[in-house]
């Protein structure tokens, strides 16, 4: 008993050991975003003297986080909507359909899954001038839902397999056509993985940094992690700014896992073991 | 009612029922089309097209401004193999970064999973606290460390403690690449841990206890019921962290932007820098993205195969 609960406590300091470190990073960015150059020049270690938002202030005054923020949104929602709409509905006729043209289409998106981003963004930055969707906030969502979409497919599919047909035959005696089927009965027993493949996408879409800055060229239209990206260059050593900049970009993320922690986690899990 | 008269019916109801049916493959073949079509529009546009272009245009010269273009034959790979120093080194920098992330993200990920699965309190509070670096984005994560590594750590260096910090994080390339291994690592094992995690929730107790009945210590448990366990979630870590480690980017572009010179560059950032802001040899860089696409393809199926036998064994 008495060993127990040495070996117990010996776990929860190695773990507090852990947690201190990995969060060390995250509370030096907050505290020293509260300071003048000056105090961050005496000790980066030491707390404010005063927690003033000046640093704050003047970010959001002089950088237009709030409408990066803005097009980082339509870029997400498009491309999440895309993934989830196309995909649902690929997924649930591939797997209903038998046969070798179905076949052939669902390992054509699955071998997919394999090609890394980097391979195609050459060839893919000149496919985008080519179909106007460069430098287009609503071509860039269009862009992610044809890199994504193959997931969702391959994650719809293996969902669909497990619903019983009988629903959908007794649907289907009531008058109902294809498309009905899929939206009034289909679709919604589909929100356990919808929620999964949000989960897994949303993050991607939000913080993705390399193909933003392969297709937007004009600075109004800037991702928000183009624009940190940006103002790194443009603030050069001016730490207390670029330190604002940083915690107001990551705070939207933060507060979005406080609400959806449950969601995460469980999509994090399930979309891995699938 | 002749005999013929009801053959004649019979034969007519089953050509009826053949057309039927062939009239409902047809059917069914148009609603398949119909509900696939959306998918895979995008798909063919923008990933297909590209693989298949990135494929063909590995062999030319192509510039990526001017229409015409030469085929080479294997050129471009002969020369991204024989003749680019800085993209021979760029494969080997990404190879040994791949392997210490690998080992180290899989074995503290689970480490941490197994440490927190046996609390019961405080669980939850060490999950968030781990997880939540995962949640801020790479970019976010290496600009942070930059004020780290070039504030924070100098000062603290000088607590004799922590002498080991008074390291030249970005400067040096030796050292730098270790600066890019702990953001990769800060950021990334969260999401591992998460899955490990899941997967050791899914070990039954009864398992372990009777191993303990038996008279098993705490490390012949793990070996002999946990991992075999758990196989299914080290072969899905194994193969995020080995195709995500090869595919690294963001990092190295924010935090040491490849240098100095060459000398942090990935494979990734040589492909990115060649097409994009060298002299637009776009022929010669889809070579080199090829050459990525393959390694990749051979490290994940010499992985999956390997952990494949793995699962069967255990």
């Amino acid at each position: 008993m008495k060993e127990n609960k040495a070996a117990s406590w010996s776990v929860n300091i190695v773990l507090t050991l852990f947690a201190v470190v990995s969060f060390f990073p995250i509370y030096m960015s907050v505290v020293n975003s509260f300071k003048t150059q000056g105090e961050i020049f005496d000790s980066v270690l030491a707390l404010p003297e005063n927690f003033s938002l000046d640093n704050y202030i003047g970010v959001f005054q002089e950088l237009n986080l709030l409408s990066s923020a803005w097009n980082t949104l339509i870029v997400t929602v498009v491309g999440l909507a895309g993934i989830v709409f196309c995909g649902s509905l690929a997924g649930y006729k591939l797997a209903r359909t038998s046969g070798k043209l179905s076949n052939f289409i669902f390992l054509m998106f699955v071998a997919s899954m394999l090609v890394p981003f980097h391979s195609i963004m050459i060839t893919l930055s000149q496919m985008a001038k080519g179909v106007g969707a460069q430098g287009s906030l609503i071509g860039l969502g269009f862009i992610y839902i044809g890199l994504g979409v193959n997931m969702s497919v391959f994650l719809y599919h293996g969902f669909v397999k497990a619903i019983p047909k009988e629903l959908e035959e007794a649907a289907k005696i009531d008058g109902c056509n294809d498309f009905q089927i899929f939206t009034k009965i289909i679709f919604p027993l589909l929100k356990p993985i919808t929620a999964t493949i949000l989960v897994l996408n949303v993050l991607w879409l939000w913080n993705d940094f390399l193909l933003p800055l392969i297709m937007l060229t004009d600075v109004n239209n800037y991702t928000l992690m183009l624009s940190i990206n940006m103002l790194f260059g443009q603030y050069a050593a001016d730490w207390p700014k670029i330190l604002a900049a940083l915690v107001l970009t990551a705070l939207p993320v933060v507060v979005f896992y406080a609400f959806f922690q449950k969601y995460i986690l469980e999509g994090i899990a399930d979309g891995a073991i699938k | 009612m002749t005999v013929k008269a009801i053959n004649d019916k019979k034969e007519t109801s089953v050509n009826v029922r053949k057309k039927e049916k062939k009239l409902r493959t047809k059917s069914s073949r148009l609603s398949l089309i119909l509900f696939v079509l959306p998918a895979f529009i995008f798909y063919f546009i923008f990933l297909l097209i590209p693989m298949l272009g990135a494929g063909v245009y590995s062999f030319t010269d192509w510039n990526g401004l001017n229409p015409s273009y030469n085929f080479v034959g294997f050129d471009n790979y002969i020369e991204a193999f024989k003749d680019d120093p800085a993209f021979r080194d760029s494969f080997f920098f990404t190879l040994k970064y791949t392997i210490v992330v690998f080992f180290v993200q899989n074995i503290v990920a689970l480490l941490l999973a197994l440490l927190i699965e046996s609390r019961v309190r405080s669980k939850g509070f060490f999950r968030t606290i781990f997880f939540m670096p995962n949640m801020i984005s790479l970019i976010i994560s290496s600009f942070m460390f930059s004020f780290i590594f070039t504030n924070v750590f100098p000062e603290l260096s000088q607590k004799a403690v922590f002498s080991f910090l008074d390291q030249s994080w970005i400067g040096d390339p030796d050292v730098s690449f270790y600066s890019i291994v702990i953001v990769s690592l800060w950021q990334g094992i969260g999401y591992m841990m998460i899955i490990y995690m899941a997967a050791l929730q899914g070990v039954p107790k009864s398992l372990t206890e009777a191993a303990m009945i038996d008279g098993a210590n705490i490390f012949q448990r793990l070996r002999q019921v946990t991992l075999p366990m758990i196989m299914h979630a080290i072969t899905i870590c194994s193969f995020l962290t080995l195709n995500g480690a090869f595919k690294v980017f963001d990092v190295v572009y924010a935090l040491t932007q490849g240098g100095p010179g060459t000398s942090t560059q990935v494979m990734a950032l040589n492909i990115y820098q060649e097409a994009f802001s060298n002299n637009f040899r776009f022929g010669y860089a889809n070579s080199k993205a090829m050459i990525l696409f393959l390694v990749v393809l051979v490290i994940t199926i010499i992985q999956i195969s390997i952990s494949k036998r793995k699962e069967v064994e255990a």
